[in-house]
């Protein structure tokens, strides 16, 4: 809570700088529209912000202020000198507070009450001179600005004791990223020149410790920018709690995506949009408990909130199931307020009538709240998305619920993405909507074209699949017999299949934008370079989506869970995953137990043991289903099955598909590892008895231990050695943690000191020495001999810790 | 008169002249990836350093297709880079002949240059090297379409 109570302060305070100009010149013409609407804008953005947080005193000021502002831009009022003194002195007092709050002081009570009354009492009060009132901190145009600088001159010290951050334009840390991008990819060069160059251990060594800072600069740099969404995200459940505990409604959030990274700027930018939807959707849309059990809805309202990055624009779907919008009564109101003619009004669509609530001036609210405002919330939200290049979008179905979209473009980003090759082409697809990648025949995965779509069935939906081929024209005749799909889920819930070739490798891509003749065609968000220098296109996947019609505007995602709370109960059948194993008998083992399907290469099985082994994503798992001959094929298919504590792998020779198990089961006693016999498709299969493969070969998965070192003291050995005992595959162990399975590294000297002395040394010790020339007979290595070193520890590593000599 | 300095280019076989200050440099072009579903005058992607160029066939970009025999035009391995509204480009034309400077100011001929011409020119200028046409950049990367767009609404 303190992280956002100090971005709220800077964040006023910042605004408190900006909006002066626009003060000084407001009091100098309060009829000015512009300066009234920015100064409205502060002050509604500061009431807005106070419902996070527990400042019943900055609400009420900034409400009043709010109130007296909005009669002016409703023209119910006119902007006079009074009122100008007003809003002003109330601006001072925020100011007073926010300083007060940050120095953790209490700020002296009263005073808020004359200031509220001065804006309130209008003419009443002009007609006194208003800066007579004993409390009010009467404004001057130019005592605010000295006021604030004795301000800022009294509390250096004050000041001091908060973190310590500081304010960068945000054009200086992108050239300080695209100078690091552009130092990788010198480094890169240069790495290959030595490869061609040779082993110079002179060069090595430092070039080494190069690489080791530019990826340690390139992590800060990169979270200097990007903040997950999270940080936003986090404080949503409790506003959305205190907000419908206020309002007596019971609201559920769902929030998915919170590790989409997005720049710090653009989640400040999107702080308060968020804030304002979120308070519309709970105050007007979700319905109170007995009004939602009358319409046979849930009494708990659902808010969900999903985030997704694609290239270079986050979308954000907020949803709720609530009353939906009025249609008729927005209309109503557009065009008594002017904003259309009643014959413009009979022509628009829908869509178009729900979207003017983003106009100036539209709210259909009756009653105005302290939660939510006048209307005047979502034209704001608006502006500032479109400040940024941004937009905001409302669908809504009367009685379901209502859908804002907002789509927000990342000025610069670095992305998890996948690359996946077709046609010889490579492109790369933001890792945030890969599902899932599934591999297999256009059989298993039951591919079929309806008309001119083609349909996958995944988990037993039938899930609409593009041909990534076609969609770029690309497409040879020859079609590939067995498509990699990758299962794509849209910000909106939606789900799709993309057929590729194959795909390569995944991770952290650096996005710049396209050319605009580029972006014309929708299909790419921009363009990153691969570690080699190529570049390649990323693909726009939510655009391509929407050129291919698979983006619907209902909820899907609200609507997404219930019906399977539904379907769950419903569904009485249970599944299981059809395979062949290496005796070539078709099996099959319960759905629930698969984890995954991993494939893995034949040189990651361990044989050497009694059970054979397999190391995935660095755990050691048993590995059972294996036939006695060794395997002629360079990969193999593996189930991932847990039991929930432990993890086993599963060779297979083909999966098939996953099937219902409608047909009888027979027990089987005679094979211990059977459960039972069942009829799939009028063929026999044997169902796994689960209980006793688990009893037999589970165990709790292992972490692939790496070999544990010692190093020498000092800067040579934390910067140069380090790096290439890490890569190398073993880990650095601080020389207290060391035990006996520990290799040291010591040099000769040190060595021999403690050799003398019968100071205890470890049980395998690598000896280093500082002459390239080796004294006869020496069991020391030179410190940049590379080979010799690697070849010492893998020596090491091997000798069981007990024979150590 | 301030020295106008000017690049000379060949772009299908044609003297032209592009600004030296709005080239930033000229580089080898290295490999290309193709962009599918882009404009045909959109050759592809490439990387200088951190940065992806967009290549730009200036033939294309013009509005021509082939040369009067049908084939295609010899390519220059170098490319002119320049920027424009905030992205780079990479140039790809016949040839890539010298830097001089400008005797004049940029002009019209009666008749003009052919429709194509037109477009992307801003006119005529004499070099030491000989006259040239002053490429307009933002007209050319706007493409071919922009021409047809034209017409259209015209007509």
């Amino acid at each position: 809570m303190d992280d956002l109570l100090a971005e709220f302060i800077a964040e006023t305070r910042e605004m408190l700088e900006a909006t002066g100009g626009e003060l000084v010149a407001w009091e100098a013409d309060p009829a000015d529209r512009a300066r009234l609407d920015a100064i409205f804008r502060f002050v509604h953005t500061v009431k807005g912000n106070c419902g996070f947080f527990d400042f019943p005193r900055l609400a009420s000021l900034s409400h009043a202020a709010e109130d007296a502002l909005a009669d002016c831009r409703a023209g119910r009022r006119e902007a006079d000198q009074a009122l100008v003194t007003g809003v002003l002195a109330i601006i001072d007092r925020i100011a007073a507070m926010v300083d007060a709050i940050e120095a953790g002081e209490q700020f002296p009570e009263g005073g808020d009450e004359a200031l509220i009354a001065a804006l309130e009492g209008g003419e009443a009060l002009a007609a006194e001179d208003p800066r007579a009132g004993p409390e009010a901190p009467l404004h001057a145009p130019a005592a605010a600005q000295l006021g604030a600088n004795e301000d800022a001159a009294a509390q250096p010290q004050r000041r001091a004791d908060a973190q310590r951050t500081i304010r960068l334009p945000v054009e200086l840390l992108d050239r300080v990223m695209s100078g690091v991008s552009d130092m990788v990819l010198a480094r890169n060069d240069l790495a290959h020149r030595l490869r061609q160059a040779g082993n110079q251990p002179t060069i090595d060594g430092p070039f080494e410790r190069l690489t080791t800072i530019l990826s340690d600069v390139r992590d800060a740099i990169t979270r200097m920018r990007m903040q997950r969404i999270e940080t936003l995200f986090g404080a949503l459940p409790r506003l959305v709690r205190d907000l419908s505990a206020e309002l007596g409604k019971q609201v559920m959030v769902d929030l998915d995506g919170g590790d989409v990274e997005l720049d710090r700027e653009m989640i400040e930018t999107i702080r308060d949009p968020l804030t304002h939807i979120i308070r519309n959707a709970i105050d007007h849309g979700i319905e109170s408990p007995s009004a939602r059990l009358g319409q046979g809805k849930r009494e708990i309202g659902l808010l969900a909130i999903a985030a997704r990055q694609s290239g270079n624009t986050i979308s954000i779907v907020l949803a709720d199931d609530g009353s939906g919008l009025d249609e008729e009564r927005i209309a109503a109101k557009a065009v008594a307020t002017g904003l259309v003619t009643a014959a413009e009004r009979a022509a628009m669509p829908r869509d178009k009538i729900l979207n003017l609530i983003f106009e100036p001036g539209l709210s259909t609210a009756e009653t105005v709240s302290n939660v939510s405002g006048r209307g005047v919330g979502l034209d704001v939200v608006r502006q500032n998305l479109e400040k940024v290049g941004g937009s905001i979008k409302v669908a809504s179905i009367p009685g379901e619920g209502t859908t804002f979209t907002l789509q927000i473009p990342l000025t610069l980003s670095i992305i998890a993405g996948l690359t996946v090759e077709v046609a010889g082409h490579r492109f790369a697809i933001p890792q945030s909507y890969v599902e899932e990648i599934v591999q297999g025949s256009a059989r298993a995965l039951d591919l079929t074209r309806i008309g001119e779509t083609a349909l996958v069935t995944f988990r037993g939906i039938r899930v609409p699949c593009l041909m990534l081929d076609e969609v770029l024209g690309l497409a040879d005749d020859a079609a590939a017999k067995e498509p990699t799909l990758v299962m794509l889920r849209l910000a909106s819930g939606d789900l799709f299949a993309l057929a590729v070739e194959g795909i390569h490798n995944h991770g952290d891509l650096v996005v710049k934008p396209l050319a605009p003749a580029v972006m014309r065609s929708g299909l790419y968000a921009g363009s990153t370079l691969l570690d080699d220098g190529t570049p390649v296109l990323l693909l726009d996947v939510a655009n391509i989506a929407a050129q291919h019609d698979l983006v619907s505007d209902t909820r899907a995602r609200v609507l997404g869970p219930l019906a399977e709370d539904a379907g769950a109960a419903a569904e009485s059948a249970s599944r299981a995953m059809l395979f062949t194993d290496f005796a070539r008998r078709r099996s099959a083992v319960r759905l629930e137990l698969v984890q995954r399907i991993e494939t893995a290469p034949v040189a990651a099985i361990d044989r050497s043991a009694a059970r054979p082994r397999v190391v995935i994503d660095g755990l050691i798992l048993p590995l059972v289903g294996l036939p006695e001959a060794p395997l002629t094929q360079p990969r193999v298919r593996l189930l991932r099955l847990s039991d929930g504590a432990c993890e086993l792998l599963y060779a297979v020779r083909e999966v098939e598909d996953a099937v219902e198990l409608t047909d009888t089961l027979t027990p089987v006693p005679e094979d211990p590892l059977a459960e039972a016999m069942t009829l799939i498709g009028g063929v026999p299969v044997t169902l796994i008895d689960a209980h006793a493969l688990f009893a037999r070969h589970g165990e709790p998965p292992q972490v692939a231990e790496r070999p544990r070192c010692t190093l020498p003291d000092g800067e040579w050995a934390r910067a140069i050695l380090a790096p290439l005992v890490i890569a190398a595959g073993y880990d650095i162990a601080p020389p207290d943690e060391a035990g006996a399975a520990t290799i040291g590294i010591l040099f000769e000297d040190v060595y021999e000191v403690a050799e003398t002395l019968g100071r205890p040394l470890p049980a395998r010790v690598i000896r280093l020495r500082d002459q390239p020339d080796a004294p006869a007979g020496a069991q020391t290595i030179y410190r940049y001999d590379r080979e010799g070193l690697l070849a010492a520890l893998a020596a090491a590593a091997r000798v069981p810790a007990g024979e150590a000599a | 008169m301030t020295e106008k300095l000017l690049i000379i280019l060949q772009i299908a076989g044609r003297r032209c002249a592009l600004s030296a200050l709005d080239v930033r440099s000229v580089i080898e072009t290295g490999a290309i990836t193709p962009i599918p579903r882009s404009p045909a005058w959109i050759a592809g992607i490439t990387a200088l350093r951190s940065q992806a160029l967009t290549v730009i066939d200036c033939r294309r970009a013009i509005g021509l297709s082939a040369n009067s025999a049908g084939g295609e035009w010899p390519t220059d391995h170098r490319a002119a880079v320049i920027t424009e509204g905030g992205h780079s480009y990479a140039l790809l034309v016949d040839g890539i002949e010298d830097i001089t400077t400008a005797a004049g100011e940029a002009g019209q001929v009666p008749g003009g240059f052919g429709a194509e011409w037109s477009r992307v020119a801003l006119g005529m200028i004499e070099t030491m090297a000989g006259p040239a046409l002053l490429i307009d950049l933002p007209a050319l990367l706007a493409g071919p379409e922009a021409h047809r767009t034209e017409i259209e609404a015209a007509a």
